[in-house]
């Protein structure tokens, strides 16, 4: 006896004598019996849902593809709003400090730091990303390391950012990205260093207002 | 559950072993559903009472006068039940009356009686928690076309653009489940419990 048997029995499709053969074999094998009890039972229950209405079973709002495609517009909203975020939060992501890379930087505001003797006041960073330009004595054969330190009376310089392996631009320049907005008022230092020398490094000081 | 060959249940019961009657009635009681339900029209009440009235039949001739041939016991039994089915239907055709039959109808209570309602409504509730769980419209659409409608297997592939093995697929996966659900509503339990007769 097989599934078919069974649908054939319990769609009414046997022949008499044909469904009192199988009849007896229900009698003497109960686990069959009871696996075509539950077709029968299948088939009264689906009647009895389908008596008011067959709605149910052709309603098709769940159909999986709608929820595929609401997967994939999540996802996609997901990924725009964290491109938007990354391109409209500027000073919560950039670095407090990164190289100069584009004419862009150039354009906005910049500060110019040198080692001038005697001098009282120390220069004023202004708002936003600052190009600084580091006028010194500079060998381009060589890599640089940028350290931004804090400076507060009675206490250690923290170095608060380092950028590696800058390049000068000119024997005499050397530029480097610093985020204003980011910092809090107070005394900066700049210390850049010649990586793989033992030159003293220069100190270059600013205030963040 | 091994079967137990019908000459041997027939002696035993014929010898006064009240177990022997226990495992008959264990044994039989699931086909006779089955044949009974067919005889009854989905009323379950109906197909309880007749149940048991054949298991006691079949116990009272074994334990009396036996039966010609035990190794027949399941047709004995089979046949007892078919013919307790006609006696009821022909029972209940008697009992009706003449009446306005317009009437009747006009007035006549829509609802089966509770054993009735009982039995398929858990089988009703089973097949709506199925059809929740159902994916794809189309395999929703697939049961009702072959239960309700009883469209042929081939017709359905055919029209629904899919292989046999795939419709056999889903239509096993959804009996998979409605046994899964039924069981677990505790139909298996009041089975256990109705097999203890």
């Amino acid at each position: 006896m097989n599934q078919e048997r069974i649908e054939q029995y319990v769609a009414g499709r046997m022949g008499e004598a044909d469904a009192c053969t199988f009849e007896e074999y229900c009698l003497a094998n109960p686990e069959f019996a009871r696996q075509v009890e539950y077709e029968q039972r299948l088939k009264a229950g689906i009647a009895l849902v389908a008596r008011g209405s067959t709605a149910e079973f052709v309603r098709s709002n769940d159909h999986p593809m709608r929820w595929k495609f609401a997967a994939a517009a999540g996802i996609l909203l997901s990924l725009f709003t964290m491109y938007y975020v990354w391109n409209h939060t500027p000073h919560a992501m950039k670095p407090l400090m990164a190289a100069v890379i584009s004419d862009s930087q150039r354009s906005g505001p910049a500060l110019r730091l040198a080692l001038v003797r005697g001098s009282e006041n120390a220069p004023v960073l202004p708002e936003g990303s600052v190009r600084v330009e580091i006028v010194g004595l500079f060998d381009p054969g060589f890599h640089y390391s940028v350290a931004l330190d804090r400076l507060e009376q009675n206490k250690k310089a923290e170095t608060i950012a380092t950028l590696y392996s800058q390049h000068p631009t000119s024997p005499v320049t050397l530029e480097v990205m610093v985020e204003s907005d980011r910092l809090s008022p107070g005394t900066y230092s700049l210390r850049v260093r010649k990586q793989s020398s033992d030159e003293e490094p220069l100190d270059f000081s600013f205030v963040k207002f | 559950m091994d079967f137990v060959p019908g000459g041997e249940l027939s002696r035993r019961i014929r010898e006064g072993d009240v177990s022997a009657e226990s495992e008959l009635i264990r044994q039989f009681e699931p086909g006779l559903r089955v044949l009974l339900r067919r005889r009854t029209g989905g009323d379950y009440g109906l197909l309880q009472d007749l149940v048991q009235e054949t298991l006691l039949v079949v116990i009272q001739r074994l334990r009396g006068a036996g039966i010609e041939d035990p190794q027949k016991l399941a047709a004995f039994a089979a046949q007892t039940a078919r013919n307790l089915a006609i006696a009821s239907l022909r029972k209940a055709e008697r009992q009706k009356t003449d009446v306005d039959t317009e009437a009747t109808d006009r007035n006549a209570d829509p609802t089966p009686n509770v054993d009735a309602i009982a039995a398929d409504l858990e089988a009703a509730l089973a097949v709506r928690a199925l059809l929740r769980e159902l994916p794809q419209a189309r395999d929703r659409l697939m049961l009702k076309r072959f239960y309700l409608d009883d469209h042929d297997k081939h017709i359905i592939c055919q029209e629904m653009d899919l292989s046999e093995a795939a419709f056999n697929q889903a239509l096993s996966r959804a009996r998979k489940r409605f046994r899964q659900i039924i069981e677990e509503r505790g139909f298996a339990k009041r089975d256990l419990l109705s097999s203890g007769l």
